[in-house]
């Protein structure tokens, strides 16, 4: 058990960060339990304990009782140089001991920035950051979540990848674990997991590449070892353990109240989004089951805001009701429910509306492209009429701040495309104007804000190429100089860090030799703005012999035996080529509920029935 | 169940309860706002029949008697409550502390009756004194003894009061009503009743910097540690604790 003193925690900000001991965390005793599993998320605190995949986990593990599951956050810069300045290894928050007393070390990789502070983790509690390297006694070392459909960068520094959804799999792994604990074979160990669905051990496989630098074949080392990963989830959301009580934090976090998961899966279909594809097919809880839990929940933590999680709340089958049933039972309670995306249309407003009936806070729509045009390419089914209309009961209804979020960089994308982001904002403005001056609240403020494109694995522009930064500037002065109306604030960032976000999401095995140059380099908290220095990967890169632009700026061509090819989420390959060939006619492919759209996910996974628990089936 | 009874006579009736509890060391990083949340959730999974403010974002009726400090640690907080309807003190004490996380230790509850004619002021507002243990980290006991009895008898404890945007000299002295002194393994520990409220205030912080800066053999990198004992109000000619104060 490490000591932290308080001569330490007193220099530092925000110590409650690293003390632990808050209401709902879960202690066991070290000696009662076979396996130590510690849950590491690879940021700071206040953001892993906003994550609820994360939350989930820690409660299905510690559900075990042969099983102890403990937190570790990546500790901010000043914390870690009093850590390393007083020999202090990195700990775990239940226990404080050392990570490397534990038997696994689990990372949910929920963006490719934060893959520095993975191996800084690993180095801050004395272990061997290559997984070749790395001796029988360490620690074992897995990964999960949705950069994990891309493990190929991680290659050799974690042990195995679970994918997919982690409820069931967790436990797999962790019986057969059992087996193997303290007889010093890893190895053993690893090559029994490998034949566990979802279970990903790159050690077991091997990759040639050709002349040109692409993959020339993938394929296991050992007959036994399976040549493609199916990806696992879970049937049925009724019955996946959700926990009752959740950690509650002394420190305000990032999302600060009780988040209940509703859906998984969405059915939009938008081109560019990976979770979109990767979480299919769409699965619902009930309405009965999700307010039996919010209460339980809101007992247990004591919280006064619950918000409704899922890629597109809107989208959930029994919104209304769900809505209206939380309202009712917590008139009394001084409860507010809160909905993180909305979808565009006057049904969404309405809903909104009906949550904020006293106080409006800001709304958010996501149009993500300027033009019809654009808007047909990644299939956002939205119409600029929609939009307005939107926008028109929303300053109707009593709101009169409204962000819009926009992409640059999309593919097939012209500057005309561009300019149309700031002459929608523009004419959002306008149906500002147009209701009368005594209906309208005082104040107009749009805030359209851009982020810069990033082509992940498994959507249908896997192949593109990413708009380079040059362009990228260009579009960005472009949205700039086109608004005409005061009232509209433009936000952008010309970050560098989409370049590397883009090298590392659709990165091979040889992106590991850069990652760990890069860190070696000094690279950590890359997500972070006043961390984040280009330079180092940049010298990490050419010290590698890599060309950041041979993953990020190339098209692929179809028959490119791609990184994570080997990898089975359920949609069929064709399904994406189809859709990026629709992209570039600007073909619109319909949401899946209004009928199938034949993605492959309900017939390649016999047990995945799509709208599983939704109203209408 | 008490509480059930109560509300559905629908009784409405607004009592004002004072509670004392602790923050203890190991949330003692916790900042004032953050700790106000904690209070306010802890309430809250009581099902405690708490009383709101008015408005599009009501506020609970909860006051916390006087702020401590970041790295400050204390056995008697207080805390104003208001609920719709009249508990025992008792039900109340054991609700909360079945709801409380480890840092957090209900220790008293007291009814604040109305006295007619009387106005029943907030805890913050009665607040006269506080009693803190500070314990100061020595490079070696030598000599301190007799530098503290040298600054006993000295009236003049003049320090630089840094504020965010003004710096002055203060004399503290007459802020310190009763001082004592123990060195213990290298650890010099100095109990004080000092000035507290909003009539009169010396931070225990600030007590610390001066016996710091007057005693060279006190280890200026090591964390001051500082535990808030207790708080006093004054009734009739002496002082008595806050829950003292409100007891009949």
């Amino acid at each position: 058990m490490n000591k932290i003193s308080d001569d330490i925690l007193f220099k530092v900000e925000k110590p409650a960060r690293y003390v632990g001991g808050e209401l709902n965390c879960c202690y066991k005793d070290i000696k009662s339990v076979d396996i130590r599993f510690a849950f590491c998320f690879p940021d700071v605190y206040e953001v892993g304990m906003s994550h609820l995949g994360s939350r989930i986990l820690y409660h299905v593990l510690n559900l075990r009782p042969d099983t102890y599951c403990e937190r570790v956050f990546a500790p901010w810069p000043d914390m870690e140089k009093e850590m390393r300045e007083h020999n202090i290894a990195l700990y775990a928050l239940e226990s404080k001991d050392s990570l490397n007393e534990f038997d696994f070390l689990g990372f949910t990789l929920q963006y490719e920035m934060s893959y520095t502070n993975i191996l800084n983790m690993l180095d801050m509690s004395g272990i061997t950051i290559r997984a070749s390297q790395r001796g029988e006694e360490e620690p074992i070392i897995m990964a999960g979540g949705p950069c994990a459909y891309n493990p190929e960068p991680l290659h050799d520094i974690v042990d195995f990848f679970e994918l997919g959804e982690g409820e069931e799999i967790m436990n797999d792994v962790m019986d057969v674990y059992k087996k193997y604990k303290g007889k010093g074979k890893k190895k053993e160990f690893l090559r029994e997991i490998s034949k566990i669905r979802g279970v990903y051990v790159p050690s077991l496989y091997e990759v040639s590449y050709n002349e040109d630098n692409t993959i020339k074949e993938f394929k296991p080392k050992y007959a036994d070892v399976p040549s493609r990963v199916a990806k696992r989830f879970v049937t049925n959301l009724e019955e996946v353990a959700f926990p009752e009580k959740m950690v509650v934090p002394y420190i305000e976090i990032v999302h600060d109240r009780v988040i209940l998961e509703t859906f998984r899966g969405c059915t939009n279909g938008c081109r560019f989004c990976q979770a979109g594809m990767i979480y299919r097919p769409v699965r619902e809880k009930t309405t009965a089951n999700l307010v039996e839990a919010a209460d339980k929940l809101l007992k247990s933590t004591g919280y006064r805001e619950i918000s409704l999680s899922s890629l597109s709340i809107c989208d959930y089958s029994d919104i209304q009701n769900l809505i209206a049933t939380l309202i009712e039972k917590n008139k009394e309670n001084h409860v507010s429910i809160s909905l993180p995306s909305i979808r565009i249309d006057s049904f969404s407003v309405d809903l909104i509306n009906e949550i904020q009936k006293a106080r409006k806070t800001g709304l958010t729509f996501a149009p993500e492209a300027g033009t019809q045009r654009m808007r047909d390419i990644i299939n956002k089914g939205v119409t600029e009429e929609k939009i307005l209309e939107a926008a028109s009961n929303v300053f109707a209804s009593g709101w009169s701040t409204i962000k819009l979020y926009f992409m640059v960089g999309l593919p097939y994308e012209t500057m005309e495309d561009v300019r149309g982001i700031a002459q929608l904002s523009d004419k959002v403005a306008g149906e500002y104007f147009k209701i009368p001056k005594e209906v309208r609240k005082r104040g107009l403020r749009v805030t359209t804000s851009s982020a810069i494109f990033v082509p992940k694995p498994f959507t249908p522009f896997q192949w593109a190429p990413q708009s380079t930064m040059d362009e990228v500037v260009e579009k960005i002065k472009a949205v700039k100089y086109a608004i005409t109306s005061k009232a509209v604030t433009y936000n952008y960032h010309e970050s560098i860090v989409s370049y590397l976000e883009a090298v590392i999401a659709r990165g091979d095995r040889r992106i590991c030799d850069v990652i760990i140059k890069a860190f070696e380099k000094g690279a950590k908290f890359d997500g972070w703005s006043e961390h984040f220095n280009f330079e180092l990967w940049k010298e990490a890169m050419e010290e590698c012999g890599v060309d950041g632009n041979f993953y990020a700026y190339r098209e692929r061509s179809y028959d490119e035996v791609l990184p994570w090819d080997f990898i089975d989420i359920g949609v069929n390959k064709e399904y994406l080529i189809l859709e990026n060939e629709k992209a570039k006619k600007a073909q619109l492919t319909q949401n899946c509920k209004l009928g199938c759209t034949d993605c492959g996910v309900n017939v390649n996974f016999k047990e995945g029935t799509c709208f599983k628990g939704a109203l209408f089936n | 169940m008490v509480l059930m009874l109560i509300l559905k006579k629908g009784r409405v009736l607004r009592v004002r309860y004072l509670i004392k509890y602790s923050k203890d060391s190991e949330i003692k990083f916790i900042a004032h706002l953050d700790l106000m949340r904690t209070l306010q959730k802890i309430i809250k999974r009581s099902e405690l029949p708490i009383e709101y403010s008015k408005g599009f974002n009501p506020h609970m009726a909860v006051s916390i008697a006087q702020p401590l400090s970041v790295g400050v640690h204390s056995k008697g907080e207080y805390m104003d409550v208001v609920l719709s309807c009249e508990l025992e003190e008792k039900y109340i004490l054991d609700k909360m502390n079945e709801n409380s996380p480890r840092g957090i230790k209900i220790l008293d509850v007291v009814a604040v009756i109305p006295v007619e004619g009387k106005k029943q002021f907030q805890a913050m507002a009665i607040i006269d004194a506080a009693k803190y243990t500070i314990k100061l980290k020595l490079s070696q006991e030598e000599e301190v003894k007799e530098i503290l009895n040298s600054l006993s008898s000295n009236e003049d404890w003049s320090i630089i009061k840094k504020t965010k945007s003004v710096e002055k000299i203060v004399n503290i002295k007459p802020l310190v009503y009763e001082i004592e002194y123990s060195i213990d393994n290298s650890i010099l520990v100095i109990s004080a009743l000092i000035a507290c409220g909003s009539r009169d205030n010396l931070s225990a912080r600030l007590l610390a910097d001066y016996m710091k800066e007057n005693i060279v053999f006190i280890n200026k990198e090591a964390f001051v540690d500082i535990t808030r004992e207790e708080m006093y109000a004054m009734k009739g000619d002496k002082l008595v604790t806050l829950s003292e104060f409100f007891k009949n």
